[in-house]
């Protein structure tokens, strides 16, 4: 990539490269340079964490409760031949 | 553009945060499997429905899986954190489930091209614009955004919105953001280049941003 520039539409493609700590150092400090000048990308940038963030919280769906117990059942009965 | 050229430290691996389950099940300690279990269901199951055609078929994958890891945990090596073993398990019976129902590998065909931006070119203003690549509709900023995610209906917001992401994009999501594992593992795990599994990541954030971002326009 050869901007002298780096424009909102790029920044927001690259905000999850950004945050991976992957970005080549040429892109990194162009994306340093837009992101001290840009309220915008710096919103949308704390958007895309708080996001990232959000999901990891989202509670799982347990699995049905007939499936864990016969799950169950398999574990206890398992055999035993490799352990002292 | 080789992402990645600057020379990085070596991540330190994280502790296993399953270590004491690992102990409790080679202990044979019922509860700590159930525990096991309780925690990796759903997210097996998004990674197992990438492969697969139904979600019945991903449910049997995922059974399939913690039948798998009783037979192995006596032999587990403990080279990867055991989370990463189950995942490992759970792609391979994936795949080869996949192949028998003739699935196209789902993870093969990806580019970055053919993905498209992962914000649309409508909110830029365009060439002969003041500001061309500049935002025209720009983010509007979160009011207190920790509190009012953690709302049930922002939950379920966020539930729904992973639910209408694609099946890949959904895998992806949960190994990185859900599950935590880091990149190079998501890129061994699910067969993928590294930049391959970031712009995947990324597509994935911004749609279940752009979701969330119409939450908060409206009345708290």
């Amino acid at each position: 990539m050869s901007f002298d520039e780096i424009v909102c539409r790029e920044f927001a493609e690259l905000a999850t490269d950004y945050l991976d700590g992957a970005l080549p150092d040429a892109t990194l400090e162009l994306v340093e340079e837009h992101l001290a000048m840009c309220d915008w990308c710096r919103d949308y940038l704390g958007q895309i964490e708080a996001t990232s963030a959000a999901v990891a919280h989202t509670p799982a769906a347990a699995p049905a409760p007939d499936t864990l117990q016969a799950l169950v059942a398999a574990f206890r009965d398992r055999p035993k031949e490799d352990r002292p | 553009m080789p992402p990645g050229t600057a020379p990085r430290p070596e991540p330190t691996r994280a502790p296993d945060q399953d270590a004491h389950l690992l102990a409790a099940l080679r202990a044979g300690d019922e509860a700590a499997f159930a525990a096991l279990v309780t925690r990796y269901h759903a997210s097996l199951k998004r990674v197992a429905r990438a492969y697969v055609s139904t979600d019945a078929v991903a449910e049997e994958v995922v059974q399939d899986t913690w039948l798998a890891v009783i037979a192995g945990i006596d032999r587990f090596q403990e080279r990867a954190t055991l989370k990463t073993w189950v995942f490992h398990i759970l792609v391979n019976k994936a795949k080869s489930r996949g192949k028998r129902e003739r699935r196209i590998v789902p993870f093969a065909s990806l580019s970055r091209d053919a993905e498209g931006p992962a914000v649309s070119p409508d909110n830029f203003q365009r060439d002969g614009d003041a500001w061309p690549g500049h935002w025209a509709t720009p983010p509007r900023p979160w009011e207190d955004p920790e509190r009012r995610l953690e709302s049930l209906e922002a939950r379920e917001r966020l539930r729904e919105a992973i639910a209408a992401l694609p099946d890949v994009h959904q895998a992806v999501l949960t190994l990185r953001d859900v599950e935590g594992l880091d990149a190079p593992e998501v890129c061994a795990l699910l067969e993928l280049s590294d930049g391959n599994q970031r712009v995947i990541l990324h597509r994935a954030r911004a749609r279940v941003r752009a979701d969330l971002a119409r939450y908060f326009e409206e009345p708290a």
